[in-house]
């Protein structure tokens, strides 16, 4: 295993919080986009080009609803988001044995 | 940060500026931090609300036995203290949690509302109780010690119930302490409840508020 083997979606660093962030969820959770915002300290510009790049990759799943006469987005993690996760966080611990870190 | 950092395993841009610089251990660090701060972004501070209710009971019940402890009734001024400092306690609760998992919506946040509102539920049909036992007769002592044993029931109760749903086994050890002084309360009788609410029940809050500090401040240390 080498870094090169990484999941390339999730390597890139802010994703890798995306997806940090919503893998802190339990599995039937979403969280509206403006408090995922404020957990990340990322721009709304930002953060939607990253999430649209998770979802069309299939690991984030996005909810537009209404509350009121407001519309919410929510988001949450597939659970093919879940395990490029659980994998990616195992090759990181797999490539700091190797290196003898 | 560019936008475009998704380009597949192998090519450079993927990976950190300066090749074999990569770090897996800042990575896995950066996962860990992210993930401590979502948690504490979206749980309420359990601290806070321990010793919010600890510093309400224990003033409260405080005021109540120093003024009743010659076997009187407890001063107006005392009965005023506790009823404020409940209802401080209960906003404060409501307001911070309700701010916390703002946002959410799912298995989680259906959990915690109904949790919410078993609080809700049970300390009406307390009301319900009370009024009951008024109205068959029962006297200022009966209605003080039925009132304080019956709260104290509930909140013991509502902790085992949260110690089951959210896997918190020092809330469900809390709860086990509030049936006990729910218990000691009532069979010591007025005046001497008071004090056992104060200090049973206030420090019992006050001491799971210090221990929950102490176990997330070693697990802070622990994590950097």
């Amino acid at each position: 295993m080498t870094e090169n083997d990484l999941d390339g979606i999730i390597h890139a660093p802010a994703r890798l919080r995306i997806v940090a962030t919503l893998a802190t969820l339990g599995p039937g959770d979403e969280i509206a986009f403006p408090k995922l915002r404020k957990l990340l300290d990322m721009t709304a510009g930002n953060l939607s080009t990253h999430l649209r790049k998770l979802e069309d990759a299939e690991y984030v799943e996005v909810t537009k609803t209404h509350e009121g006469r407001t519309p919410a987005t929510y988001l949450k993690l597939t659970e093919h988001g879940r395990a490029a996760f659980r994998e990616y966080r195992t090759a990181l611990a797999g490539l700091l044995k190797g290196t003898g870190a | 940060m560019s936008a475009d950092h998704g380009t597949p395993s192998g090519t450079s841009s993927g990976a950190e500026p300066g090749g074999d610089a990569f770090d897996a251990a800042a990575r896995l660090r950066m996962i860990d931090d992210q993930q401590a701060r979502t948690r504490s972004g979206l749980e309420p501070d359990s601290r806070l609300l321990y010793l919010a209710w600890g510093a309400a009971w224990l003033v409260g019940y405080l005021a109540m036995w120093l003024t009743s402890r010659d076997g009187g009734q407890p001063a107006a001024w005392a009965g005023w203290t506790l009823a404020a400092a409940i209802v401080a306690a209960m906003v404060f609760t409501m307001v911070h949690s309700i701010r916390r998992t703002a946002g959410m919506r799912g298995t989680s946040a259906r959990a915690g509302a109904m949790y919410g509102w078993g609080w809700m539920l049970g300390f009406l049909t307390m009301w319900a109780i009370l009024n009951g036992l008024i109205r068959a007769g029962a006297g200022d002592e009966m209605i003080a010690v039925a009132a304080n044993g019956i709260a104290c029931l509930i909140v013991g109760l509502m902790y085992l119930g949260g110690g089951m749903v959210f896997q918190d086994n020092g809330l469900y050890a809390l709860g086990v302490w509030m049936l006990v002084t729910a218990a000691v309360a009532t069979l010591v009788g007025l005046p001497g409840t008071n004090l056992v609410m104060a200090l049973l029940g206030g420090g019992g809050f006050l001491a799971m508020g210090a221990v929950t500090a102490v176990v997330q401040a070693r697990r802070q240390v622990g994590h950097d």
